[in-house]
């Protein structure tokens, strides 16, 4: 047996992905800098694995949503360079999520390959909360670390979720919930959720809202805005007078399945959603390739954006095997919220658009932030604390007047 | 893109057949670990699992003495998902999985070949009980032998593990000792169950007619009636000496054979491990050529037992070229009557030319893992009392047993 533990190794451990030469790895040893990350890519690699023996069903059965499997790993003295020795790992409802990977046109090997060829690096972003993210190495997919509370709203909304991508035939704005799952290491449960990733895995992203339509509050703070890549808001928008030209055809593309997307999302009870935009400056990413052809690694993106990479494509996915793309370019089976800006646009820009953060009911939230903010802002002052269908409309009108 | 592949509907009645002869296997992408009993299929999974996790874990340049305490365990708790192949609970637990990847290497046996002779179809039950009720099992493609063992013969392995793998390393794997491959303990609704893998004795094509179990002692070796009554008895010493059997395999087979058998019993003595058989199975050319004819498109083949399984009267050796599917080892053209391929049955061995009964004999030690210690204890008393002070019973020490059992081997042969 070829012994590829070294070039394994140097592989596995390098965090740059502007060199990538990955060869196609036969032996994944899930080496991570982080004991959870080498316990993400087993599971992954486990559950893809196990579905493999697992025949496709015809059709979902309500068990199929109250399901999950369960694996606990006790290993002694074996196997411990490169994975903790006791671990659990759980995945929810599996094959609802095999049905909605392939629903969102993602075959299983490949999601697997990305999750596992190499480490998912770190974001330096902080999501709502404070929550962490990771993206899968070759930056198609987003890994965020939930609470048990979401994960209890996953199953909640589970059904009527699949049911909605069914009947939009996976063409739709949400979220792409690809898997869940519960890593315990050290005594310690993690919760992860898998999305596909708004932005794109390969162009780069240098400017990134996070718009809800409410004014109170939308703002980048001064800490935010030192980071590489900041959040701005709905304020900032505003205040910058940015602009997202796009051309009619895809404005009403877009539109229709926004508005399609927040009806559901009210019916749900479900609020406090934004729309993650990020924007790609052709011309300026030409100008970076230039520049830092020798230069050091770049920074991650954040919050479910991630995006640098230069041509000719990494390798891996079988969906990239095909040749280099041009600048702005990009492959719409791929980067499936990419829109280019229209032709009379100052700049030549892609836009990543896409809804997020779909987790909060209304009726978990009332509770909590209704009277804290109302001391805060004072009675008279536009409060996010609407409800979730007037929120929908005001959200809606929002991002109908941004696109203008 | 295409979704990975769509299950094979036939995998059920693939799964499920215990006939070998006619083996239409497509090669399986899906495979469902489907099997008449929730342990078969908890092994199919569990050795699945386990190559899978080797794969992932680099070969080391040298085994180190952890790797003789080690072992991987795993528990899994599924609800509501994959009900209709698997229990939903059960745990898998193999041990000292280094040493027994280098010892499969050792023993050029590759570890995907390996995996789907377990996995691509459900093993098959033995009629046969071992000694003390142990059950056998044969690998689908009769190239493995699966043994229920006892927790004692666990510890017992593991107590050897050290010199058996580093006599091994000396002999280049080239000995008469079984050959160790996998060491497993599996959990099924809290019953917990021992199992070792070896390599059959017997071929995985060619058809045994006869078989002994042959110790070089001479109290209680005799076929009862019940065993004569089965369809391939295990038959023992006497019963060889009285039939006036032979082994013709010629003074160079002769000389190799037992150049390897001294070798290994005088490792068994130094360990003080007695009361190994050598394990004799003979197929009959001729016999074979006119079963193949009888038979073509008929019934059931039973299985045999004890550590060979050559298939039934009506398998493999039939194996209607070209050759089953499967393993690459088994792509190779196709064999003709009383052929075999010697690195597949590794134990073959055929008569010399110019007998008149064209034969294949298939002959290694079984058994050993009794220590003379733990015996001494048990059954010293019990024999003596059964057959009297003077009669030659089995207790002798390991040091006597080998060289008895070495005699008696050495002059059976020719």
């Amino acid at each position: 047996m070829a012994s590829a533990s070294s070039l394994a190794a140097a592989i596995a451990s390098k965090t740059k992905t502007k060199k990538k030469h990955f060869v196609a790895q036969k032996v994944k040893l899930f080496r991570a800098s982080d004991p959870l990350l080498s316990v993400l890519m087993w599971g992954v690699n486990h559950s893809i694995n196990e579905l493999s023996h697992v025949q496709i069903p015809i059709m979902l059965m309500p068990d199929d949503f109250k399901a999950y499997s369960k694996i606990k790993v006790d290993n002694h003295l074996f196997n411990k360079e490169n994975m903790p020795s006791h671990f659990k790992f759980k995945e929810y409802c599996p094959l609802v999520f095999r049905n909605l990977r392939e629903r969102f046109g993602i075959d299983d090997q490949d999601f697997l390959n990305s999750l596992t060829r190499s480490a998912p690096l770190n974001s330096d972003a902080q999501g709502r909360s404070g929550a962490r993210f990771h993206t899968s190495y070759d930056k198609r997919y987003v890994i965020k670390i939930i609470s048990s509370e979401d994960v209890a709203e996953m199953h909640n909304i589970l059904k009527k979720y699949h049911q909605f991508i069914v009947e939009c035939h996976g063409n739709t704005l949400l979220p792409q919930f690809l898997g869940i799952y519960r890593l315990t290491v050290d005594g310690d449960e993690t919760y992860m959720i898998v999305t596909r990733n708004v932005f794109s895995h390969r162009l780069s992203v240098y400017k990134k809202y996070d718009l809800k339509g409410s004014t109170v509050a939308r703002e980048a703070s001064e800490k935010e805005k030192a980071k590489e890549l900041p959040t701005y808001k709905d304020n900032d928008f505003i205040n910058d007078g940015q602009k997202i030209c796009i051309d009619g055809e895809n404005k009403k593309m877009f539109l229709e399945k926004l508005r399609k997307d927040v009806e559901f999302l009210a019916q749900l009870k479900l609020m406090d959603y934004s729309l993650l935009v990020g924007i790609h400056d052709v011309e300026r990413a030409e100008q970076e390739d230039v520049e830092s052809e020798d230069n050091e690694p770049e920074d991650e993106g954040e919050s479910d954006g991630g995006g640098i990479g230069t041509p000719p494509d990494s390798p891996s996915n079988t969906l990239d095997s095909t040749k280099p793309l041009s600048p702005g370019e990009f492959d719409p089976a791929i980067d499936v919220y990419a829109i280019k800006s229209n032709d009379s646009a100052p700049r030549k820009e892609v836009y990543f658009m896409a809804v997020i953060d779909i987790l909060q009911h209304y009726d978990a939230k009332k509770k909590a932030a209704h009277a804290a903010k109302t001391v805060k802002h004072g009675a008279g002052a536009e409060i996010s604390t609407v409800n979730p269908e007037q929120y929908s409309k005001r959200f809606y009108d929002f991002i109908t007047t941004i696109l203008s | 893109r295409v979704r990975c592949g769509n299950p094979c509907s036939s995998t059920g009645g693939l799964a499920s057949k215990t006939k070998t002869k006619k083996k239409h296997f497509i090669g399986q992408k899906v495979k469902l670990f489907r099997a008449s009993e929730p342990i078969l299929s908890i092994l199919m999974w569990g050795v699945n699992h386990t190559i899978n996790e080797l794969s992932n874990v680099p070969v080391p340049v040298m085994l180190m003495p952890d790797d003789f305490k080690a072992y991987s365990k795993i528990k899994v708790d599924n609800h509501l998902f994959n009900k209709e192949n698997l229990p939903s609970r059960f745990k898998f637990k193999e041990y000292c999985p280094m040493v027994f990847r280098n010892l499969r290497e050792r023993f050029c046996i590759d570890d995907q070949d390996y995996q789907n002779s377990l996995t691509r179809s459900a093993p098959l039950n033995s009629d046969s009980q071992g000694r003390f009720g142990n059950r056998f099992l044969s690998s689908y493609d009769h190239r493995f032998v699966i043994k229920t063992v006892s927790s004692e013969d666990i510890a017992e392995m593991h107590n050897i593990l050290k010199k058996y793998h580093q006599f091994i390393v000396e002999c280049h794997g080239n000995t008469l000792l079984p050959q160790f491959l996998g060491m497993y303990r599996l959990t099924v609704d809290g019953v917990e169950t021992y199992m070792v893998v070896t390599r059959n004795v017997f071929s995985h094509r060619l058809t045994v007619h006869r078989k002994y179990d042959l110790k070089g002692s001479t109290v209680s070796r005799e076929a009862s009636d019940k065993e004569k009554a089965k369809e391939l008895p295990t038959f023992k010493d006497n019963d060889f000496l009285n039939e006036g059997q032979k082994l013709p395999i010629g003074d160079d087979n002769k000389k190799y054979f037992l150049e390897k058998l001294k070798h290994d019993v005088e490792f068994l003595a130094t360990l003080k491990i007695m009361d190994y058989s050598l394990l004799v199975g003979i197929h009959d050319v001729e016999r074979a050529e006119q079963e193949e004819m009888d038979v073509e498109g008929v019934g059931e083949e039973e299985e045999y037992e004890n550590d060979g399984m050559g298939g039934g009267v009506l398998t493999g050796s039939f194996g209607t070229p070209p050759d089953s599917p499967g393993n690459p080892l088994n792509c190779g053209g196709f064999f003709g009557p009383g052929e075999f391929d010697p690195s597949v049955d590794v134990y073959a061995i055929k008569s010399q030319d110019g007998v008149v009964k064209k034969e294949v004999y298939f002959m290694a030690i079984i058994d050993i893992l009794t220590h003379y210690d733990a015996k001494k204890k048990a059954a010293h008393a019990a024999k003596t009392v059964k057959h009297g002070a003077g009669a030659e019973i089995s207790t002798v020490n390991p040091e006597q047993y080998s060289k008895r059992f070495y005699e008696f081997m050495s002059n059976i042969l020719s």
